[in-house]
């Protein structure tokens, strides 16, 4: 029995399939799709419409194809991998973006002539081309564990590793943290980028001063940057722990203690704020209480003493709850 | 009718696993595989050929059957039969399949009695 239409149907289904099982097939669907027929029309011979009645019943080439091909070549990225390849996916994009940012403020300050109307569209598309780069590249990690069938593992999640359910007070809030994050970048951003933002405008005094020094700020650039990745490392830390634990608050400390070095490297010198911003501040206050004076005079040991407070707060509130909640 | 699709997914399922164990049933002699449909059919059994000759292979590939081409006749034809481990594994299954079996009846009898 020869026809054309059962010769391309045998062809799309298995032209698709492993070489080694290709033939074999072949020629089985071939008696298959023969012994059908026979068994549609008996003796007599088989209509063009038979056949289609026929090939219709096996389903389409690639349905049937799909049937014969492996389990574990019927996915690009299995079940048995997807949550792991989302769980990895998503660390490796966060941390490209992040990386990717940093890298563009730091060219863009270093570069003396930047242009900022071409420098964030050329962030932008460093941006999508990096990204696409990373998913290209987990997704075809995944792909070959998937075809080699290689184990991955991921923080396993055996019995004895399972962590305690945290008590309420003990979670950290993911807001927060997020939050936090955020304002680490924009506040280094601003500082980095156009530290002349911070202005005062006295209601007596048609002028605008800014409050820093802004040539001094963008000459120490670097302990701006170190100063928001250690916020950034702190928070991202929170983030992964999700809770009040002694890891954290070892870790909390430590970084907390160097941020505090570095805003004593920044702010110890006078210089940092603008001279015509102190004057005006103690024109401004002359005759009111020395204690305000005090405080604008000096207003770089203020800022310091503000950040070390805060710093001391967190380090105080993370340590305390870690030694509570975390036993 | 979205209660009819409900249905017609469960009974898919329900059928799934207990296709290989209806299949290795009837392979104590080399049979070919549109043959098996027909033997099959005849005892009430519906497999359509598309599921049952992937299947086939997929238990040959796990050592349940053997399988050699007859090419004397009129047309070429794949026979298979079961292996030792074939033959073992059904009878574990038919095992399994009878007491779970007994097991959903006596569900049913409690069932009853509590009404």
């Amino acid at each position: 029995m020869k026809s054309d239409l059962i010769d391309r149907y045998v062809y799309a289904v298995t032209k698709n399939l492993p070489s080694k099982i290709r033939n074999d097939i072949s020629s089985e669907l071939y008696t298959l799709i023969e012994d059908m027929i026979e068994s549609r029309c008996g003796d007599m011979p088989p209509s063009e419409t038979d056949i289609k009645v026929v090939l219709t019943e096996l389903g389409t080439p690639s349905e049937l194809a799909g049937k014969y091909s492996p389990d574990e070549e019927k996915y690009l990225i299995g079940p048995q991998y997807y949550w792991k390849y989302k769980f990895l996916l998503s660390i490796i994009l966060a941390t490209t973006a992040f990386g990717l940012t940093i890298a563009s403020i730091v060219t863009a300050i270093i570069d003396p002539e930047v242009n900022w109307y071409f420098a964030i569209p050329s962030w932008f598309a460093m941006m999508i081309m990096g990204l696409l780069n990373a998913f290209a590249f987990v997704t075809l990690l995944f792909v070959i564990f998937q075809r080699k069938g290689i184990d991955v593992k991921i923080n396993s999640d055996s019995l004895d590793n399972l962590p305690p359910v945290p008590k309420k007070k003990a979670l950290i809030s993911k807001h927060e943290s997020i939050m936090g994050i955020f304002f680490s970048i924009i506040f280094a951003t601003l500082f980095l980028i156009v530290p002349e933002i911070f202005v005062v405008h006295f209601l007596d005094d048609t002028r605008i001063i800014p409050i820093f020094n802004t040539d001094i700020i963008k000459s120490v650039w670097y302990i701006i940057i170190a100063f928001a990745v250690l916020g950034i490392i702190r928070e991202c830390y929170k983030l992964y722990e999700g809770r009040y634990t002694k890891r954290l608050a070892v870790v909390t400390v430590v970084v907390d203690i160097l941020s505090a070095l570095l805003s004593f490297a920044f702010l110890l010198d006078n210089n940092i704020i603008n001279r015509d911003f102190s004057s005006a501040i103690i024109k401004l206050f002359q005759d009111e209480a020395e204690f305000i004076m005090n405080i604008f005079s000096r207003f770089n040991l203020f800022f310091l003493s503000v950040i070390l407070f805060a710093l001391a707060l967190d380090m105080g509130v993370t340590v305390f709850k870690a030694l509570k909640y975390d036993n | 009718m979205v209660k009819d699709e409900v249905l017609s997914g469960l009974i898919l399922e329900l059928r799934r696993g207990t296709i290989v164990l209806c299949v290795l049933s009837q392979l104590n002699e080399p049979t070919y595989g549109y043959n098996l449909v027909n033997i099959l059919a005849e005892k009430g059994i519906n497999i359509e050929a598309n599921t049952l000759y992937p299947l086939l292979r997929r238990l040959e590939s796990q050592g349940l059957l053997e399988s050699s081409w007859v090419t004397s006749e009129a047309k070429p034809r794949k026979y298979y039969v079961k292996t030792q481990k074939g033959n073992e594994i059904c009878n574990a299954l038919k095992q399994h399949w009878d007491s779970m079996v007994r097991n959903i009846d006596r569900l049913w009898e409690v069932d009853i009695n509590e009404k």
